[in-house]
């Protein structure tokens, strides 16, 4: 089992490293193949290390370790990974996702050049993420955190040539960078008061060493908000995620819609215990999560480009993870990011194809009528939209989403405030998703397809497609059949569940998913009327105040505009202000002091004798003074 | 017998490879190289003789010989674990020094190398002297090759920056010479031995105020070099204007001869002073830290934002070393090491890219992946090293420092985390400035070639393997870095109630309590 | 006058004599074009002859020690070893001067500072003359124990370096520098008498020894604080301490550059030791008002000396300025007096006097390459070292001794000087020195970049290409700058030999 496991890692960091050094003098095919079948190995791996779980079912997990990393001052982190239902869900999900997203990028990238770069930093990130999620001690969890933060960067800047991109993966990495020294200053403080970085033993003593809703639990649990805030792009940090749209799709459908946005609420989830201990944090994390979702539901309303709608629509569903985890509906939230990973990649995906297709135009409002010429595409983006706007008990989105919604309702963490906004961004979400929808691919078609997808992409649309449907069966709520392994496996991870009613109160439940029911499809038929005769742009233009409202969401809320105005710019007004060094200034002031000084003396040097003698008579006078002086002569 | 040989070989190679260079420039650097490679395993072979379960961090093996017994005056070499390390830095990085200026260096090639040779053996001298006098005197031979390399070999502004890289240290050095009379005599005052070896000096009895001025003598020469925040601005201009072997040796080795002598000399001589200045010292690393990031950021040449980056770098060295709790020592060595190669590196690629662009300005630069994609990619490697990011090993230094430095002082460590943003931001623009963005002046490079490769190559592994598995290095430096520790200890017991510096000890207190507070006890 | 007394003299008797032949015989070699050779030729070569004899009788000397001859000279340990000192300096100049004197002096580029060829002295005899007279000068001043010697021995080298100064005599500025130090010269010694005659009114004898125990034992009296006060006028002049050494830069750069270099070298030593064997007994940090006025020279010639230098861009004046540095940086260890003191110092001015000779060696070597007048800009050693490794290595080895850097004998110069002073705890002057040192990086580097910099190529630069072939240096300059930078480097690695000599020596002082 350790080797399955450590197969699951070290493969596809193998593959990157001897993609990235020698990847450039390999023939495409057989790039993308090693690429691939790296990710098919670890994901083999990952279902033998899966099933040997499920039958030993080990109670707290299984754990193995490969060297010490070091030993130093009772910092002894090793490079060890421990497997738990937590961990084994995630590398589930990333291992296939992430293999189906290759096998669609080694067809869809084929034409691009750097395509072995591409692999290579697909397969990097993976490796890193897998890390991530299987790390027993915080350091290596660090290690893998950064990891893909970094290959985020260089996917999103894939295309170095032009400028924008780069701008924007240094603003995704600079900013999430922000996070992570919150995680790193949490990581040294729980250092310093538990002696440890291994998270078994952190959680475990958690309870004893933190005192419950003491300041220094919450303002540690706040810290690692902060690094959870950062990767999952969540208020307020959530601004470079839209921006990250500009590298290739499938990285955005990997990295920014399936997994590594989730990163935070895996963080969340990892620590829970910790965040038990700090109510008040919790709190936070719900409101940062409800916050979230409303704003970029609203954001996403908007949006021209068809990867910004989607990628406002990852924020917000990430902000119906956090909501989850805020009133401690740990479970929800992992079902959510495992309904979610398939669903989001597939709208991406299927995206994709319709972005080829039309000369890579991202524009909605340029597209159009693709529903005849892509039919997969079509069918499978359509499936995944109403996965994501929750169309009532047929897709996967459904029951995850209103998992969290119950949660939000019954624990007494909730507030209703919370499942209010909840439920009303049920409706906005079916509003966008279907907007999409309509716009790209009905009404009529406005230019030609330009690039028909190829077998292996439709097989893997088709493929998430039918888990954006199904993948929601395991995790039925009570009210309707009682059918939920997920939930019940996912549990084992979890030793501190906070006790809300369980399931006690089927009419609220039965209540709460036709509410949501209903706005989602009250959401998918406003769509469909609006813009059949595109109403909303005609509203817009009527309306200078509407004008305005559209364009403050169509920004994102202005965020960045705020924060260009608080830190970028004083930044560089500071630094290019400074280039010269000011301190240099006190040296050459000590510099022109001698040259003073030389010229003073040099002015005596006239070169005449009188002036000479003089000097010469001058000092025997002073001389002969100072012992008159002294001496009292 | 060992380490004399392990400071001549490089000068008497030095000599051969400049009367062969007269002849044949090819047998010069071959010479060299020869050299530098014999000294290299010379070292190695001092490596087998370390114990690292050793618990006394007393050097293993010693050299001494009276040489100016009229004044007190031994030829005394020695080495320990923290010095083996350094050694082998600075021997390696020899190499990479001969082999960086293989085509650089076209006019006066025997010179050149017998310069760079020579500061070598200063350097290496540097490390391996234990008397104050015989320190001193290699600490000041360094000036004079550097001079050199950078007043014949330098770039446009050479003369300006040679003569401010000289005064500032040279200046710094006359302060510790000061503060090496100032022990010698008062040493001798009490026990009447008139003596500069180390190993007698240290636990001289003396008034605070004293033990104070004499520490801030030693201070100011290291702060100078190393360079702590006021007093770095010899560094850009010495960085910039030097040929790039120039630029390597002051960034890898010169610098970290700052941070030796702090641990070697002004600690451990004068623990009581410089526990009292170790908040002023580390508040200057974290000024450091963030300043130097900041200024970085916003240069035009390239490879004066690099030397910037030092000025950061060294920063959290300064951090680590006053922060004084085993993490943060250890982190310290780490950094130190990792910043020689990978700040090192990022001035061979520069320099690289200069030979070939003739141009240092980011302006005119930019886009060179898609020509050269070997420099694109280290680059960014290093880059990403200087940003620490996890997994190469500038980010195990400048994780234990900060880790070390939280247990002493939460505020320090806090403000100089921000470091890590603003390395991130300067790290992204010098990535993108170079090697991404769009190639505006259509440059058509020629990629690195096999030689160039094999040095980046052996870089990036070293930085990686220290990344991955630091802990031969933490053993060699441990048992010198503990006895560190307990200077500190043994006077912090009394002064200061911070638990930090006591929690995570390996060895029991005791063993060194007794033999230390004895001549301890009246300066607190 | 025993015969003792004779072999303890004969250093000084040789000088003499040989002096006494060289003016006799030499006029009466008819001067014609090829006769006139020989006349430089026997000159030049009975004052080596006479310097090694008076070296190794040096020796010879040395059995009879310590001794009385006189009241006035007391020959000992301390007196021959700077004799010994000084004459080896002048062997090593009369080396420079013989190539120096046949130099064919053309219009230089700049400002014509010798109006044709021919016009180079006809005669050598009487620069060799002076040579020996001003050598037989510092070696009495070194050994004089009595007011009177001590006078002579000032007197009789100030005339005879008037006439060295002025001996290129057509050249405008030697004249005039000549006149100068001439004048001045005059002004001081008046100021060293008037304080002789003070101290005479108090003590009743012109003896050191009844001065020194004076001294020793602290009783001053208002008088004999005057006397010393203008003793150290004249001393001051003549060692340039600031605010008396206004001369030393125009007298530097006039006088043709052997003369500098005993002005800068043997001059200097011979007083200082003088000055030295007076108050090296004493304890002068002791009694303020002394130690006052040492404190202000101190402070005030280091400063000076190293700001006047800072901009200078003509290499004899800057030699000139970093000379009274020099002498400023001996007053410390002198102030701070005492065993460490006295050796320190005697061990300075052995490193200061080696280096002078090799810094001002290099400047007529250079200036003999070219025949064009005496290359002083700083700019023209531009491209030195292309054409002339080995020169450019020389004068960069005496610039680094004279900054102390390690390898060279300045360094343990300096350190031991400040290692005196920090032994009696002068740590204000330490400090004030240390600053100095500091600063006078600043422009020895300037001149050492200039060295080792491209000639610019446009402009009629001296050394202009690696191509440049320029004469070979004399043999004799050669062996001058070769004997003086090997003692630097030999000393610079292993100074032990000399710190006991030095230790050796100043025993005979009688400090304490």
């Amino acid at each position: 089992m350790s080797i399955a496991l450590w197969t699951v890692i070290i493969v596809p960091f193998v593959s990157a490293f001897v993609l990235l050094v020698i990847g450039a003098y390999m023939p495409k095919k057989a790039a993308g193949a090693i690429g691939c079948v790296s990710v098919g190995i670890s994901w083999v791996a990952a279902m033998f290390v899966a099933s040997d779980f499920l039958r030993e079912m080990p109670p707290d997990g299984f754990r193995t370790t490969l060297y010490t990393w070091m030993d130093v001052g009772g910092l002894n982190p090793g490079i060890a990974v421990r497997l738990d239902a937590l961990s084994l869900v995630m590398i589930s999900v990333i291992t296939f996702v992430g293999f189906l997203i290759h096998i669609y990028a080694s067809q869809s990238m084929y034409d691009e050049d750097g395509y072995s770069r591409f692999f290579g930093y697909m397969n990097l990130f993976v490796g890193s993420m897998l890390t991530l999620v299987l790390a027993d001690n915080l350091l290596l969890l660090y290690l893998g955190w950064e990891g893909v933060g970094l290959c985020s960067y260089l996917l999103i800047g894939f295309w170095y040539k032009d400028a924008t991109n780069g701008r924007a993966a240094q603003k995704a990495f600079i900013v999430t960078r922000v996070g992570d020294t919150a995680l790193a200053i949490a990581l040294f403080w729980l250092f310093v008061s538990f002696g440890t970085l291994d998270i078994k033993t952190i959680l475990s003593a958690a309870p004893a060493k933190l005192v419950a809703g003491s300041a220094a639990a919450t303002l540690l649990a706040c810290l690692i908000i902060g690094g959870a805030v950062g990767k999952s792009a969540q208020i307020p940090l959530q601004t470079w995620l839209p921006d990250a749209m500009a590298g290739p799709t499938p990285v955005s459908a990997l990295i920014h819609a399936a997994t590594m946005v989730t990163a935070g609420v895996y963080l969340i989830a990892r620590l829970h215990t910790l965040f038990t201990l700090a109510p008040p944090a919790m709190f936070a994390v719900a409101v940062i999560g409800t916050l979230t979702l409303f704003y970029s539901g609203f954001s996403a309303l908007v949006q021209r480009d068809i990867k910004r709608v989607l990628a406002y629509s990852t924020i917000s569903q990430i902000g119906y993870m956090f909501l989850a985890l805020g009133v401690g509906a740990w479970t929800a939230a992992i079902f959510h990011f495992f309904t979610h990973a398939f669903f989001k990649a597939l709208l991406f995906l299927s995206a994709g194809v319709a972005i080829d297709a039309q000369h890579h135009e991202h524009d909605i409002f340029k597209m159009g009528g693709l529903k005849r010429a892509l039919p997969i595409a079509y069918w499978t983006f359509l499936i995944g939209a109403a996965s994501l706007s929750a169309l009532p008990l047929v897709t996967a989105g459904f029951y995850s989403k209103d998992s969290i919604i119950w949660g939000a309702y019954s624990s007494p963490l909730g507030a209703p405030w919370l499942w209010v906004l909840a439920l009303i961004s049920t409706f906005i979400t079916a509003v966008y998703s279907f907007r999409v929808v309509y716009l790209v691919f009905h009404g009529e078609q406005k230019m030609e397809v330009s690039k028909h997808p190829g077998v292996l992409m439709n097989l893997v649309l088709v493929v998430l497609a039918f888990f954006s449907i199904t993948a929601g069966f395991i995790g039925m709520p009570e009210s309707i059949f009682k059918f939920d392994p997920l939930v019940r496996f996912l549990k084992t991870a979890f030793n501190t569940i906070p006790a809300y009613q369980n399931h006690a109160n089927h009419a609220a439940e039965v209540m709460l998913l036709t509410i949501s029911s209903a706005l989602g499809l009250l959401g998918i038929f406003t769509a469909f009327s609006y813009y059949r005769h595109n109403r909303f742009a005609w509203i817009v233009d009527r309306s200078p105040f509407a004008k305005a409202i559209h364009s403050f969401f169509f920004s994102g809320w202005g965020f960045d505009w705020l924060y260009d105005l608080l830190f970028v710019r004083p930044y560089k007004t500071f630094a290019y202000w400074n280039r010269s060094d000011a301190i240099d200034n006190v040296f050459t002031g000590l510099a022109s002091l001698a040259r003073i000084g030389n010229s003073i003396f040099s002015s005596l040097q006239t070169g005449r004798i009188r002036n000479y003698a003089a000097s010469l008579i001058l000092g025997a006078a002073i001389f002969t003074t100072i012992v008159i002086l002294r001496t009292k002569l | 017998m060992k380490l004399t040989w392990l400071i001549l070989i490089p000068t008497i190679g030095g000599i051969l490879a400049w009367i062969a260079g007269k002849r044949n420039t090819l047998a010069c650097r071959w010479i060299a190289l020869a050299a530098a490679l014999a000294d290299f395993a010379l070292a190695l072979s001092l490596l087998a003789q370390l114990d690292v379960s050793a618990i006394s961090g007393k050097p293993f093996v010693q050299h001494r010989v009276p040489w100016v017994s009229a004044l007190g005056i031994n030829y005394f070499v020695a080495t320990d674990g923290l010095g083996l390390l350094l050694i082998l830095l600075s021997t390696s990085i020899g190499i990479a020094a001969v082999v960086a200026s293989w085509r650089e260096i076209t006019d006066h090639v025997a010179e050149f190398h017998l310069a760079i040779m020579v500061l070598l053996s200063a350097i290496i001298g540097t490390f391996t002297a234990y008397n104050l006098v015989l320190f001193y005197f290699f600490w000041e031979l360094m000036l004079v090759p550097m001079y050199f390399l950078i007043a014949v070999w330098g770039h446009e502004n050479r003369r300006y920056a040679a003569i401010k890289f000289v005064l500032f240290t040279f200046i710094g050095s006359l302060f510790m010479l000061a503060g090496i009379l100032g022990i010698h005599f008062v040493h001798a005052g009490t026990s009447g031995i008139y003596t500069f070896d180390l190993p007698d000096l240290q636990g001289t009895i003396m008034p605070a105020a004293t033990a104070m001025w004499l520490m801030l003598g030693f201070f100011i020469g290291f702060a100078v070099k190393i360079p702590a925040f006021p007093l770095h601005t010899w560094l850009p201009d010495a960085h910039t204007e030097a040929p790039t072997a120039g630029s390597l040796h002051l960034a890898a080795l010169l610098l970290k001869t700052g941070a030796y002598g702090l641990l070697r000399f002004a600690i451990p001589l004068f623990p009581t002073a410089s526990l009292q200045i170790s908040p002023l010292a580390m508040a200057l690393g974290v000024v450091g830290v963030i300043y130097g990031a900041i200024l970085s950021f916003a240069q035009q040449d390239l490879k004066r934002m690099v030397a910037y980056t030092s000025v950061s770098h060294m920063g959290f060295v300064i951090l680590g070393i006053y922060a004084g709790t085993e993490l943060a020592l250890q982190g310290a060595i780490i950094a130190i090491i990792c910043h020689a190669f990978a700040t090192g590196a990022l001035f061979l690629i520069v320099g690289m890219i200069q030979e070939r662009t003739h141009t240092r300005d980011i302006a005119h630069l930019g886009g060179l992946w898609a020509t050269a994609p070997k420099i694109g990619g280290f680059t960014l490697f290093f880059a990403m090293a200087a940003l620490s990011l996890p997994g190469l090993g500038n980010f195990i230094g400048e994780f234990l420092i900060l880790l070390g430095t939280f247990q002493v002082s939460r505020t320090a460590a806090v403000i100089a985390s921000i470091g890590l943003v603003v390395s991130a931001i300067y790290g992204l623009r010098l990535i993108q400035a170079s090697v991404l963005g769009p190639n505006v002046k259509n440059w058509t490079l020629s990629d690195l070639n096999a030689r160039e490769t094999a040095v980046l190559g052996a870089f990036a592994a070293i930085l990686l393997w220290i990344g991955l598995h630091p802990q031969p290095i933490i053993e060699t430096a441990r048992t010198s870095l503990i006895q560190i520790r307990q200077d500190f200890i043994a006077t912090s017991a009394p002064l200061n109630s911070d638990s930090g510096r006591i929690n995570s000890t390996i060895l029991p207190l005791n063993k060194f309590e007794s033999r230390k507070n004895t001549g301890r006890s009246t300066n607190d | 006058m025993t015969r003792s007394d004779l072999v303890a003299l004969l250093p000084l008797i040789i000088i003499a004599y040989s002096a006494v032949i060289l003016i006799v015989v030499m006029p009466f070699i008819y001067v014609r074009r090829s006769i006139n050779r020989a006349e430089r030729k026997w000159s030049y070569r009975l004052t080596v002859i006479t310097l090694l004899g008076a070296l190794c009788s040096v020796f010879a000397a040395a059995r009879y020690t310590p001794k009385q001859v006189t009241p006035l000279i007391r020959i000992d340990g301390y007196s021959l070893f700077f004799s010994g000192l000084i004459i080896a300096g002048a062997l090593l100049v009369t080396l420079i001067s013989h190539d120096y004197l046949n130099i064919k002096l053309v219009d230089s580029k700049e400002e014509s500072r010798f109006t044709s060829v021919q016009k180079s002295p006809t005669y050598a005899f009487p620069f060799y003359l002076l040579l020996l007279l001003t050598t037989l000068g510092m070696a009495t001043a070194a050994a004089s124990s009595h007011f009177v010697s001590f006078f002579l021995a000032y007197e009789l080298i100030s005339i005879s370096l008037v006439g060295l100064i002025g001996y290129m005599r057509e050249y405008k500025r030697s004249y005039e520098a000549a006149i100068k130090y001439l004048i001045l010269s005059a002004t001081a010694s008046a100021f060293l008498v008037l304080g002789m005659a003070f101290i005479y009114f108090e003590l009743g004898t012109m003896e050191f020894s009844r001065l020194t125990a004076f001294l020793e034992l602290g009783k001053f009296s208002e008088i004999i604080y005057f006397g010393i006060a203008l003793l150290l006028v004249g001393f001051g002049y003549k060692l340039a301490l600031v605010p008396f050494h206004t001369w030393s830069p125009d007298v530097y750069q006039g006088a043709p550059a052997p003369v500098t270099a005993i002005i800068a070298s043997g001059s200097k030593v011979a007083i200082f030791a003088l000055l030295l064997r007076l108050v090296s007994t004493s304890n002068l940090k002791s009694d303020e008002l002394l130690y006052t006025l040492l404190y202000i020279l101190a402070v005030a010639t280091m400063f000076g000396g190293n700001f006047l230098a800072l901009m200078q861009d003509n290499i004899k004046r800057l030699l000139a300025y970093s000379s009274i540095a020099h002498i400023g940086y001996l007053l410390i260890p002198l102030a701070a007096g005492g065993k460490s003191g006295a050796e320190s110092i005697t061990f300075y001015l052995v490193s200061y006097l080696v280096t002078t000779v090799a810094a001002f060696g290099v400047v007529s070597a250079v200036s003999l390459a070219k025949q064009i007048g005496e290359i002083e800009k700083i700019d023209d050693y531009r491209g030195l070292a292309m054409s002339r490794p080995v020169i450019a290595a020389v004068l960069s080895t005496a610039l680094l001794s004279l900054l102390g850097m390690p390898l060279t004998s300045g360094f343990f110069g300096k350190f031991y000087i400040f290692s005196a002073a920090a032994q009696s705890g002068l740590w204000s002057l330490l400090i004030v020195g240390l600053v100095n040192s500091g600063i006078s990086a600043f422009y020895y580097l300037r001149v050492i970049f200039a060295v080792y910099s491209r000639p610019p190529a446009n402009s009629d630069s001296i050394f202009k290409t690696d191509a440049d072939q320029l004469p070979t240096t004399p043999p004799t300059s050669a062996i001058c700058m070769a004997i003086s930078t090997a003692t630097i480097v030999f000393f610079g690695i292993y100074p032990t030999p000399l710190l006991t000599l030095a230790r050796v020596a100043t025993a005979y002082l009688g400090v304490r």
